[in-house]
């Protein structure tokens, strides 16, 4: 079954966030989207994420379709204008790319090319606007298409929202987002009350993917709390990673694993899917998945 | 107000091929901000002589950007004529309409980098995008092509950490557009989905 088929007939989806290599090499990648692909319905397919310069995720995408592996592609405002935005988006209809999700993207000055020129002629909800009229046969400017696009277009969040975060991610609804994907999610509690901030506010048809992030060390924690916009790893999650790196206790790769396999059976209730963004490789996904009962 | 700051001297050295200098500083907006009025410009004499030029001569225009007449500025600074390029001490549109005028050589001894003003003292930097279809009422007063490093018009980016900016230490601009346009009962402003700019206003010579 389709991703799209399956997240909107309410059946809870398992996705995985893999990026495309640094190069041309794509062995790698491949290898890596194999070990999982029974345990998850797409590969969501990141766009210079985090402003470093990889393979588009338009070709990564597509080598991921030859192997039969269904993808969502991600596409940010940030390298491309309007123009480019669409002709990226036609070249990956005609190559069977059916999800894409969305975003901003980091600005050019967080990644290895910081010198180069931020482009962001669209913000995210323009930019799904613009999917919406390309799914309906009309370009942003109103010229009609040669064969339209049927898109199913996502979008992301954090999951602690401001007035103004809240009144954008309303806006994205509006203009054609039908999942959105949240930042990596730590406290199913606080998830809980987002999602229904979210349902209040934007009505109960949005379908909401929580983000999973397997913790592998009290480093790797410290690290997205110091460095990613919108993570919050809870300091009682720090003190059990921290303490099973005990000699005598499970060791923190575990510990990680076990907390994230808690997590998505918490959460199984509470949300449409899950999505897992791994530091690294994907080693543990399986495995997450299978403890949680998916 | 167009926001300029100092070019490194060593580098700017580098590039004044000539001997013979003769400075110009402007009494608008680099004087405001002490970055190219007469202290700085007296400032600049004394480091070049001091690096081996030759000091022609110097002035302050009341405003670099705007000339009526050249030779007005040549009969007024003849010394002008004794060198062999100009080191303008304004922001590129005084460096742009001097060149213009002038078969020497010029320099810009400034680097500039926004439109922005000064306020209570303080220089602000970014205040406007300079998109050239102006709608900053309906965004509670601030400019969020100018003030938001994406140039988001539909609220914030997910960069924005506890009010503060992905980008370097400012506020994220659109906190304050919500908390202004919701203080003023104005949120349907912000609320509904503003389209693209349309870039080809800018600039644009009718």
């Amino acid at each position: 079954m389709s991703f799209r088929k399956k997240l909107l007939s309410g059946k809870f989806t398992v996705t995985a966030e893999i990026s495309p290599p640094k190069g041309t090499d794509i062995s790698g990648m491949m290898k890596e989207a194999r070990t999982i692909k029974d345990a998850v319905d797409a590969f969501s397919v990141t766009d210079n994420q985090r402003a470093i310069m990889r393979m588009s995720p338009l070709a990564a995408c597509s080598a991921l379709s030859r192997e039969g592996l269904e993808t969502i592609m991600h596409l940010t405002c940030r390298d491309r204008n309007r123009l480019a935005l669409q002709s990226e988006l036609l070249g990956a209809a005609f190559l069977g790319i059916k999800n894409v999700v969305v975003m901003s993207g980091d600005h050019p000055t967080k990644g290895d090319h910081p010198g180069s020129k931020p482009v962001y002629d669209l913000d995210s909800v323009q930019l799904l606007d613009m999917i919406s009229r390309l799914n309906s046969g009309v370009d942003i400017s109103g010229n009609g298409l040669e064969g339209k696009t049927e898109f199913f277009a996502g979008a992301v969040s954090n999951t602690e929202l401001t007035g103004a975060a809240l009144m954008k991610l309303e806006k994205k609804i509006k203009a054609g987002a039908q999942f959105i994907i949240t930042q990596a999610v730590f406290d199913a509690g606080k998830f809980s009350e987002f999602r229904d901030k979210v349902h209040d506010a934007c009505g109960k048809q949005i379908k909401i993917i929580a983000g999973i992030i397997p913790l592998r060390s009290e480093k790797s924690a410290l690290f997205l709390n110091k460095n990613i916009a919108g993570v919050k790893v809870p300091d009682e999650v720090i003190r059990r990673i921290t303490a099973a790196g005990n000699p005598e206790a499970v060791g923190p790769e575990s510990a990680g694993i076990e907390i994230a396999a808690e997590l998505i059976k918490e959460l199984r209730g509470v949300c449409d899917g899950v999505h897992i963004m791994p530091i690294g490789t994907h080693k543990n996904t399986g495995k997450i998945l299978e403890m949680a009962g998916i | 107000m167009i926001i300029s700051r100092h070019k490194e001297f060593k580098g700017l050295l580098k590039a004044v091929r000539e001997q013979d200098i003769f400075i110009i500083g402007c009494g608008k907006c680099a004087t405001k901000q002490h970055v190219g009025g007469e202290p700085e410009v007296l400032e600049m004499k004394r480091k070049l002589r001091g690096s081996g030029k030759n000091v022609v001569g110097w002035t302050v225009l009341s405003s670099a950007c705007n000339l009526s007449s050249w030779d007005e500025v040549l009969s007024q600074n003849p010394d002008i004529r004794k060198a062999e390029a100009l080191l303008v001490m304004s922001c590129g549109g005084g460096v742009s309409i001097i060149s213009s005028v002038t078969g020497l050589a010029v320099y810009p001894a400034l680097d500039t980098e926004s439109l922005g003003g000064v306020c209570n003292d303080a220089v602000v930097m970014e205040q406007c995008g300079m998109c050239g279809e102006c709608d900053i009422q309906v965004f509670g007063g601030k400019c969020p092509l100018g003030q938001c490093p994406k140039g988001m018009l539909n609220g914030p980016c997910g960069g924005a950490v506890e009010g503060k900016c992905e980008v370097d230490e400012r506020k994220c601009v659109w906190d304050e557009i919500y908390e202004r346009q919701k203080s003023l009962g104005r949120l349907e402003d912000i609320k509904h989905i503003h389209g693209p700019k349309d870039h080809s206003k800018r600039g644009r010579r009718d």
